[in-house]
């Protein structure tokens, strides 16, 4: 057992919320969209359409949110810590990534013993995060694609003539839901299969204890049993 | 009398023909809304038709070459069963119809000596229908000692307005669909590799509706002024093309109600209910089908109980995106996708892949079981490996630059990150100080 401290300066309330919301719509989306793709419930069909519409805007506007804020709301650069600095330096590669990419990859496949020290987000999972923001704006463009008040707008007429066809934008609109659904289940496991700490962080802004890092110095400086296990 | 001073003899030839001048107006208040303008401009279609179109006062019909490219004459049957007489046909009557592999009844020599003289004489619109095709050197097509590319440039080049018929005149249709050994195109793409640029005017379907030739063919070219023609990015007439079927299909209701055939001969499709889950391609196919219907406005495929499958998908500068590649199989939602020879449905595709990510962290979670991680992860590294390896450059500062392990002796770095003192080791927290650190926090 060796797990950073988890304190609630990693993720402030703001990003507790923005983070729900990104659940909520994300799950909304993809049942919604299975019905859609094909009327499984039948009667559900309209609502589904609605629903659908409506989350996708909410992920979209949602996401555009988080990002911004990422340039006014301060976070912890890493775990074991309640020293903060502008969130979005923690999306860049930091001090504490350097040379510590492959030594991740190789801690996930067995090949390493010992956990990677590492900033708040290690190497593979800042840049998988990354690509969500990627994915939800390509999401929503490929909606606005396919629905149909936008989808005679130049922009989106241009997109969907460049990509095939309309069949063609509904196949890679399908199979980048599948991409939020692999994202979700890789993000799931790796965030709980070392403990449950770090989703009730996450998810009820709850703290756990354990040891101190000093992003400072780049290293463990103690161990903090004050806030309660 | 006064009737026999006032009546013009293009209301003769109507009221000859069994057509009122009230329904006359209606079709040109039709032909207004098609080429998207507003019902002020109907007087002027009317005038322009009247004049222009009808050449009663000249007795000049305008002169049409119809050309049979790689077509089944599908197009030329569909527009053969206008029931007489109507206005459309009326309208079709006063065209010239000079030169027509299929529907002329001379041939030969005469017929092609026609077509020469109707391209000199110019002044004309070309009417083709089916695709162009590249391979076997252009052999596909030959007629009279010409090949099919041949004379398609020599009566496009001299035309008004190339009017492509059918889903393979606009990009290859389904001769195009995969492997295309023909190297089948649609016209536009092709006069533009040749550099000729006459405009041409697209019209997808298989086959296409005879009325929205007709419309084209007053719109296009009879009311002279082509600017007034509003065509959309594909250079398809905006009116007809810029919506989907489902936008306007009769079962929409059962669509929003969630009414659904599932399978044929069930009583849902009795129902006339939605045929989404039967692979309708509706919903993606850009035509107003539902609205004009066909045979004399009699039915159309989705009120006959045919799903859509999407005849009207033509991108004219992508034979590739022709509307049998992209959508069969017809009863599926999603077309089918080739990988090598490999043909495959996306959901299969996603699925498998979602699976395998699935079992791979499933393995995953049982090597972490046997590694013991799932209680906090493995211990942490006493020194990063890079560190290490450099010293000089380290990016940590560790108790030992050498063996590395944590700096555990300083009460300052402590307290700067918890926000609270290092307690005395061995001696508990305090409650109190609990519930004022979680104040603070």
């Amino acid at each position: 057992m060796a797990h950073l401290a988890h304190y609630r300066e990693a993720h402030p309330l703001i990003f507790v919320i923005t983070h729900w919301i990104n659940l909520v719509a994300m799950i909304f989306l993809i049942v919604t969209g299975f019905c859609i793709h094909f009327p499984f419930w039948p009667m559900f069909m309209g609502i589904a359409r609605g629903l659908h519409v409506f989350f996708g805007f909410v992920l979209f506007l949602n996401c555009v949110f988080r990002v911004v804020a990422a340039f006014f709301v301060k976070t912890s650069p890493t775990g074991g810590t309640r020293q903060q600095v502008k969130d979005y330096k923690t999306w860049l590669p930091q001090k504490d990534n350097r040379h510590q990419a492959l030594e991740w990859i190789k801690y996930y496949l067995f090949l390493k013993k010992d956990h990677p020290l590492g900033a708040k987000l290690g190497v593979p999972q800042k840049i998988s995060y990354l690509l969500i923001p990627v994915l939800i704006v390509l999401m929503f463009w490929t909606g606005l694609c396919l629905w149909v008040p936008t989808m005679n707008v130049g922009v989106f007429w241009a997109t969907t003539n460049l990509l095939g066809g309309l069949m063609s934008v509904r196949i890679i609109h399908y199979f980048l839901m599948y991409v939020f659904i692999v994202f979700m289940f890789i993000h799931v496991y790796l965030a709980n299969v070392e403990g449950f700490a770090p989703t009730a962080l996450m998810f009820i802004h709850k703290e756990h204890g354990g040891l101190v890092y000093d992003p400072d110095t780049h290293n463990i400086v103690g161990e903090d049993e004050e806030v309660r296990h | 009398m006064e009737n026999q001073t006032t009546i013009s003899e293009f209301d003769s030839i109507l009221s000859s023909r069994g057509v009122t001048r009230r329904s006359f107006m209606k079709l040109c208040a039709g032909v207004a809304a098609a080429a998207g303008l507003s019902q002020l401009a109907v007087p002027r279609v009317a005038e322009a038709l009247e004049k222009s179109v009808i050449g009663a006062t000249k007795g000049d019909l305008y002169p049409v070459i119809w050309i049979e490219g790689a077509s089944c004459t599908g197009c030329t049957e569909s527009f053969a069963q206008i029931e007489t007489p109507d206005a459309a046909t009326v309208v079709l009557d006063m065209i010239s119809l000079n030169y027509s592999e299929t529907l002329s009844a001379a041939a030969g020599h005469s017929m092609e000596e026609a077509k020469k003289q109707t391209i000199e004489a110019g002044n004309y619109i070309l009417v083709y229908e089916g695709g162009v095709l590249e391979g076997f050197d252009y052999n596909a097509l030959r007629v009279a000692g010409e090949t099919g590319n041949v004379a398609l440039e020599e009566a496009a080049a001299n035309a008004n307005a190339v009017v492509a018929i059918g889903s393979c005149a606009v990009n290859g249709g389904w001769m195009a669909a995969h492997p295309n050994p023909a190297g089948a195109m649609g016209v536009q793409q092709y006069l533009e590799k040749v550099g000729i640029n006459t405009t041409v005017v697209n019209i997808p379907g298989c086959p296409v509706n005879p009325e929205w030739l007709m419309s084209v063919l007053v719109d296009v070219v009879l009311l002279e002024d082509p600017s007034l023609i509003k065509l959309n990015g594909y250079n398809m007439p905006a009116g007809l093309f810029d919506q989907t079927i489902h936008d306007n299909c009769e079962r929409r209701g059962h669509f929003e109600n969630g009414e659904f055939v599932y399978e044929f001969g069930s009583e849902e499709e009795a129902k006339g209910y939605c045929l989404y889950p039967l692979g309708c391609r509706g919903p993606q196919t850009k035509s107003v089908c539902g609205v004009t219907m066909w045979n004399n406005r009699r039915s159309w495929c989705v009120q006959a109980g045919a799903p859509c499958v999407g005849c009207c998908e033509a991108n004219p500068n992508n034979p590739g995106q022709n509307w049998v590649e992209v959508n069969t199989p017809f009863y599926k939602r999603h077309r089918d996708l080739r990988v090598g020879g490999l043909v495959l449905q996306p959901g299969t595709v996603a699925l498998a892949v979602t699976g395998l990510v699935a079992a791979a962290l499933v393995v995953h979670g049982f090597g972490m079981k046997k590694f013991g991680r799932m209680d906090g992860g493995a211990d942490f590294e006493k020194v990063r490996k890079w560190d290490a390896a450099h010293p000089e450059q380290s990016i940590g500062t560790y108790a030992d630059g050498a063996e590395g392990g944590p700096i555990l002796n300083d009460d300052a770095l402590y307290e700067k990150n918890t926000h609270h003192a290092r307690p005395v080791r061995g001696v508990a927290a305090k409650p109190a100080d609990d519930a004022a650190d979680a104040e603070e926090n």
